[in-house]
């Protein structure tokens, strides 16, 4: 026999007025924490600040500690000049693929499956996804992630969705790939196909954010306001145009609590685990490939035919195909190459936005077929649009500016 | 005095009178039910979510959702 | 092997009540057609081992996104498994909600009121011995971080059995 809720409530309230018993006790310091970091006026400055430290350590930590402070020595000091010198055949296409520009003398510009591709996913990417996957554990298990999507509910209503969609974007800003499994937490198909396409176009993931703040620290700013800019931008006229229904905010908002370290280093090591099985290989294979299409002409080819839609359209050299194709692959590694392409700071920034509104990597990609190919589909219908309208769109207001 | 749980200000307290036919399911299990005593802990601004108190649990509900309870104010 | 669901409402620290119960040989898996992860792990018993899953936490049997959705499929699809209902003792109520949803399913159930210690804070008493004979399953008050009560809760699994509704109305009414 089941009961109706109503039943089933006045059930419990039976049992509780002979079992429990409530008695006074006094608020503590958790308790109005809770309340003001939910309310508007305190709790978003509050906000603010948390992000802002969040984005603090992260790049102090991944770029200025381990990146720069660490691995570039490490790398460029002692394991660049050794592996070119032990790596047979120099000269031969072997050694091309592996090593690279036997003349390089940083791992940024060798460009080899073992030179730029290791020091890619260890020296850049890795402590980038892990202090972001450390700071976002920590939040999780404090309870901060409910108030944040309390006091960010009005403005993603405007795109269709509601709080909770900010645990999916920044999620995906470590990377997209949990991050499709994030959107889980949000109910109708209407809502789940903004938040993937969104995430999939908009969002750079923090291997892309790592590399972005090694390669051109002075632009890192002006991308991101593109980017947040068109997500919002787009998440409108999704919101618009995708049939369905977006329901509203109903979630409980937990009271603070100490965060456990098992907890913590479990989740830790589940995503750092995933990281490697996953985004690793993609980086060396993806060097690999792209090595190979340059060895076998394929990208000078793509690139004089691309050169007038890339120069024309979006004004940026057309030797940006080849990071283009390794976008697909993975986008740190494109930025990276990116950065290896003589340009104006101003086609820098568009090239960079354009890798990361271009296609979401093979990983997410997968990720996306996994929730269904109608909904990739329609995700890469927009994803063409969006590349399209906003990468000349980008260059539009360059023109504008006068500065290109 | 009875009003929409959308209604109420900040501070105030109130015990539920009705819940939508529809709705009293989706929040039958955070606690929120007829008959129960709450409390409005903050109201965001630009029609956005409020958050209230149930069995000293917060709840965080949408204007249009608390559009769809009704409840007596106490004074 | 036997299986064991552990279910609960979200944030009443079930993951760590998990990690407790299970040891080092935990397994993630993803549900079927969908992209809602749990866990998966082994618990040794008095006389013989179990499968213990980590269910998503829901409020009620009623899902209202995907991660409730897949809690309540995968209590439909294990209708011989015994279910260990994990809730906030200092939000009772809504945690025998669940529970109760659960029980009039025909589930065995062991009740572990964790939290135990905020409970306290909070000056909530709560009658054990009474709560156990109205709703006639193992009830354990635990402390998830600490350690407190598991061994209770890994000892009643051999006592849990399915019990009717109307049972527990009736013994309700009876008690005073």
């Amino acid at each position: 026999m089941t009961l109706t809720a109503d039943e089933r409530w006045d059930l419990i309230e039976k049992i509780s007025n002979k079992v429990v018993t409530f008695s006074k006790f006094k608020h503590t310091l958790k308790d109005a924490l809770g309340e003001l970091t939910v309310k508007p006026l305190t709790g978003i400055p509050i906000a603010i600040a948390v992000l802002y430290g969040f984005w603090s350590v992260f790049s102090s930590f991944a770029g200025t500690l381990c990146t720069d402070g660490f691995f570039v020595k490490l790398f460029d000091g002692h394991f660049l000049p050794w592996i070119q010198s032990v790596f047979p055949g120099k000269g031969g296409w072997f050694y091309y693929i592996f090593v690279g520009d036997p003349a390089a003398d940083n791992c940024f510009e060798a460009f080899g499956v073992l030179t730029s591709g290791l020091f890619v996913a260890i020296g850049v990417v890795l402590p980038a996804i892990f202090i972001f996957y450390l700071m976002m554990a920590l939040l999780e298990d404090v309870g901060y992630m409910p108030r944040l999507a309390v006091l960010i509910d009005t403005i993603f209503h405007k795109i269709g969705l509601h709080g909770y969609a900010i645990v999916p974007s920044i999620l995906a800003l470590g990377c997209n790939v949990p991050a499709v499994t994030a959107t889980r937490i949000l109910e109708t198909k209407k809502q789940r196909f903004i938040m993937m396409t969104l995430l999939a176009i908009f969002i750079p993931c923090g291997a892309q954010l790592g590399i972005m703040q090694e390669v051109i620290p002075e632009s890192i700013g002006i991308v991101l306001l593109y980017l947040i800019f068109g997500y919002f931008l787009f998440g409108f006229i999704l919101n618009k145009i995708t049939p369905g229904k977006s329901p509203e905010i109903l979630i409980d908002v937990p009271p603070y609590q100490k965060p456990l370290w098992n907890n913590i280093s479990r989740k830790l090591r589940m995503r750092l685990g995933g990281f490697f099985k996953i985004a690793v290989p993609f980086v060396l294979f993806g060097c690999a490939i792209v090595n190979i299409l340059y060895l076998s002409g394929t990208i000078d080819w793509l690139a004089r035919v691309l050169t007038p839609l890339l120069t024309g359209w979006f004004g940026v050299p057309g030797e940006t195909v080849g990071p283009l194709i390794a976008a697909f692959l993975r986008k740190d590694l494109a930025v990276a190459q990116l950065s290896a392409i003589e340009m104006s700071k101003y086609q820098m920034i568009t090239s960079v936005v354009l890798v990361s509104i271009y296609f979401p990597c093979v990983a997410t990609f997968v990720m996306l077929l996994k929730e269904g190919w109608k909904n990739l589909l329609g995700s890469l219908a927009v994803l063409v649009t969006v590349i399209f309208l906003y990468g000349g769109l980008i260059n539009v207001i360059w023109k504008l500016l006068g500065v290109q | 005095m009875e009003k929409k749980l959308s209604e109420m200000n900040y501070e105030e307290e109130g015990r539920v009178e009705s819940i939508e036919q529809n709705l009293k399911n989706k929040v039958a299990g955070m606690g929120i039910r007829v008959g129960k005593n709450l409390k409005m802990i903050t109201k965001h601004p630009l029609k956005g979510p409020i958050v209230i108190e149930v069995d000293g649990a917060h709840t965080s509900l949408a204007l249009s959702v608390a559009d769809r309870i009704v409840v007596e104010v106490k004074k | 092997m036997k299986k064991i669901l552990l279910m609960g409402n979200p944030n009443v620290g079930k993951s760590v009540f998990f990690n407790r119960l299970t040891g080092a040989n935990v397994i993630e898996s993803n549900y079927p057609g969908t992209t809602v992860d749990y866990t998966k792990g082994y618990m040794k018993g008095n006389s013989e081992d179990f499968e213990i899953i980590d269910v998503p936490g829901t409020f009620s049997l009623e899902p209202k996104d995907k991660a409730e959705e897949v809690a309540v499929k995968m209590l439909e699809e294990k209708k011989d498994a015994l279910v260990i209902c994990v809730i906030d003792a200092s939000k009772i109520e809504r945690g025998l909600y669940l529970a109760l949803e659960i029980i009039e399913r025909g589930y065995p159930v062991v009740l572990a009121l964790n939290m135990w210690d905020v409970a306290e804070d909070k000056n909530i008493q709560i009658d054990i011995e009474k709560l156990k004979s109205i709703l006639n399953i193992p009830v354990v008050p635990t402390i998830a971080i600490s350690g407190k009560g598991f061994k209770e809760v890994v000892l009643s699994i051999k006592k849990a059995a399915s019990v009717g509704v109307k049972e527990i109305m009736e013994k309700v009414g009876e008690i005073k």
